[in-house]
């Protein structure tokens, strides 16, 4: 029960956009889909909306290919937001819900439905050019659920959003996840995809870089990274080899621990240094694996 | 189900309500009301426009015979034309004498030279005016020095009544066309040609921002989705077509309207002039009706392949401009065909579909074109509006997703061979 790409390649003209993907999204699974910019990513998802059709490989969905699948199977929201400037906020969306399969009257009943939940009664009668970006990002975030697809694929939800509107957000997400909806989401916000992600399939170049549960990608990437906190010389580190200063924060220094170095061996030394407030060894977060995958390609 | 009735419906609805459709309307349904007042009412402008007095002073170079006795003898003849002759005046006095009584001119003649010096030089009408006058006093002049009788200039200078009868499959025992009937055809399908122009023009460009829109918008990719793009592209063709037969419906509802109102005197007693606005025959409006459509699904299919070519509204003009000409090319070819509805020129540029529906439609007005190149001018826009809209519809699924750079005109001939 899930989404398989395979071996998935795409070129425009000289370009490879996307080279050999492979990929598998789990039914009912949040699933994060990073990248770099240019990475492809929009072309997959465009491939996997079959909105474009791959050179070679397939998508499929239990074994169907997924330009068999029925109207409203998908929810998208593209990056590049759009709604039609000059049509009323719950005219546009029921308009939406039409062209996702629903008929009149269904259209009509979730546009008020979603309409409530998300505060806009007020703008109902609203041309979308009038509304604020946030509002507009709202109508095009509801614009995409409304149908309540199976597969939602959406990039950057977030984006333009107000914490009120990110929470709600996130709130209606996890309440589609709970009824066994997939969703497929990208975003440059690497807390928030590791917030709400359970898998992620990193790509660049077109490539697969990182496919896989998040918890198990980042324990097979080791706890690499060292916090410490000391009060007394904070140059000692430079005196140890292997170690490399990710980051200076006004509570602690961040290090990445190369292969051949002991953690034990640096406590040593920072004790020699001073008064050591702080020494923790943690898991990499998905920002410093990012730049660590994608950084060391470029 | 095919969602093409649920884009039709938000295209039509999106811009009925809009103002540049309510006012554009509303203009049509003004210009149509005007139109059927125009012959009344230009009837009475032009008469307002004749000089009521000419009167001009004749200062003539002594020679062996004088046209001022005919100029005279024509003073006498005609109301509201006065010659004064004094050979007395030098010419600086003459033209004072204009001047101060405000007389229409003075005229020296010498020889065979005439020289009007007046100071409403670019009044046409009075020039006219004066030039007839003295056409017709040098004619009875040379009559006099020829010898010529009353009844011999007379027989000179009848017009021929020439009288057209039509032989055509249509209509086997020939009318008879009276000039009057010819001119108000040749009004009637310079007019309707004129509306068909247009429309292709207005609902063209129309269709091609329409795309642009959607693409600049960014609405596009969200459409695609789920809308197939060939759907998407005639959802919007169609919807901007219906709000053009709407538009027409109501304009030529109005002029059969006034029509209806001009024929049975309502109008003509309300300007106080006679039979005024000439009917525009049921038959007329059908074609009229086809040949709309068939262009307009021709060259609405290829404008929004141009209109998905851009990315923002504002580039729409430049890629247009090509279609536009096409659209001009065939206005003109029709133009050319209202001189000989029947010439090799006008039957093949009524059978090409980019200039067919203006000219086939022009010559069914004028003429009656036989039957068979009705047909086939028919059948082959049929043809290539499905022709059209296939090549189109190529185009328009790649472009629609193109952004930035605007493609070579190679890459959109690659377009459609993939």
């Amino acid at each position: 029960m899930s989404l398989v790409a395979t071996q998935i390649t795409k070129k425009f003209r000289d370009v490879t956009a996307v080279d050999d993907l492979s990929f598998t999204v789990q039914k009912g699974s949040l699933f994060g889909f990073l990248g770099p910019n240019g990475a492809g990513k929009t072309t997959t998802m465009r491939v996997v909306l079959n909105i474009i059709r791959p050179d070679e490989g397939q998508v499929t969905w239990d074994g169907t290919p997924l330009n068999r699948l029925g109207r409203g199977f998908f929810g998208y929201l593209p990056e590049e937001r759009g709604l039609y400037p000059k049509m009323r906020v719950a005219e546009h969306l029921e308009f939406l819900g039409r062209i996702n399969g629903l008929d009149k009257r269904k259209a009509q009943s979730e546009t008020e439905r979603w309409i409530e939940r998300f505060d806009l009664g007020e703008l109902r009668r609203k041309r979308i050019e009038e509304l604020s970006k946030g509002n507009q990002q709202k109508v095009q975030t509801i614009g995409t659920m409304l149908h309540d697809p199976e597969l939602l694929i959406l990039d950057e939800p977030f984006s333009g959003l107000d914490p009120v509107n990110t929470s709600l957000l996130k709130e209606v997400l996890l309440e589609a996840h709970q009824r066994g909806k997939t969703i497929i989401f990208s975003s440059h916000r690497m807390d928030q995809v590791e917030e709400i992600c359970e898998d992620i399939v990193l790509i660049d170049h077109g490539r697969l870089i990182l496919h896989g549960n998040l918890k198990q990608i980042k324990r097979s990437m080791g706890r690499q990274i060292l916090r410490i906190s000391l009060e007394g010389d904070q140059g000692f580190w430079a005196k140890i080899p292997g170690l490399e200063l990710l980051s200076s924060r006004a509570d602690y220094q961040e290090f990445r621990l190369g292969g051949r170095v002991d953690s034990s061996h640096v406590l040593k030394e920072a004790m020699r240094a001073g008064q050591v407030i702080r020494f923790e060894l943690v898991e990499p977060s998905l920002d410093q694996i990012f730049v660590e995958k994608v950084g060391g390609q470029r | 189900m095919s969602l093409i009735p649920v884009l039709v419906k938000r295209e039509f609805t999106s811009r009925v309500k809009g103002p540049a459709y309510i006012i554009t309307t509303i203009l049509g349904v003004v210009v149509f009301i005007a139109l059927s007042f125009l012959p009344p009412l230009m009837e009475r402008v032009s008469q307002s426009l004749i000089p009521a007095q000419i009167e001009i002073v004749v200062l003539e170079q002594p020679g062996e015979s004088s046209i001022l006795p005919f100029l005279q003898q024509l003073s006498e003849e005609r109301e509201g034309f006065a010659v004064y002759a004094d050979e007395s005046l030098s010419e600086s006095e003459a033209y004072r004498m204009v001047l101060d009584q405000g007389l229409s001119g003075l005229l020296l003649v010498d020889g065979p030279l005439y020289t009007l010096v007046t100071p409403d030089a670019t009044n046409m009408i009075l020039n006219d005016e004066i030039e007839n006058i003295l056409n017709l006093a040098v004619s009875r002049w040379n009559a006099v020095r020829l010898g010529l009788s009353a009844e011999d200039m007379a027989s000179l200078f009848r017009p021929v009544d020439l009288r057209v009868r039509e032989v055509s499959p249509l209509a086997e025992d020939g009318e008879e066309l009276d000039s009057a009937t010819q001119t108000q055809a040749m009004v009637l399908a310079y007019f309707l040609l004129f509306m068909i122009y247009m429309a292709l023009i207005m609902y063209g460009n129309m269709v091609a921002s329409g795309v642009a829109e959607e693409k600049s918008s960014r609405i596009m990719e969200v459409m695609v989705s789920t809308v197939k793009p060939l759907e998407l592209m005639l959802g919007k063709i169609i919807g901007v077509g219906s709000l053009g037969l709407l538009q027409f419906i109501i304009w030529i509802s109005t002029g059969l309207l006034m029509n209806t109102m001009g024929s049975s005197g309502t109008i003509g007693t309300l300007l106080g002039a006679g039979e005024s606005f000439s009917s525009i025959p049921l038959d007329i409006v059908m074609w009229f009706g086809l040949y709309f459509i068939l262009g307009y699904f021709f060259y609405a299919s290829i404008f929004a392949a141009a209109g998905a070519l851009v990315s923002r509204v504002e580039e729409v003009s430049q890629v247009v401009s090509i279609i536009m000409m096409l659209i001009i090319v065939g206005f003109f070819g029709a133009y050319v065909s209202f001189l000989n509805p029947n010439s090799t020129f006008a039957v093949v540029a009524s059978l090409v579909p980019f200039t067919a529906p203006m000219v086939m439609f022009s010559r069914i007005v004028l003429g009656s074109p036989a039957l068979i190149e009705v047909i086939a001018s028919v059948l082959i826009m049929l043809a290539s509006v499905l022709i059209g809209a296939w090549v189109s519809g190529k185009i328009y699924s790649i472009g629609i997703l193109l952004y930035g750079k605007r493609p070579t005109l190679r890459q959109v001939l690659m377009f459609i061979r993939n």
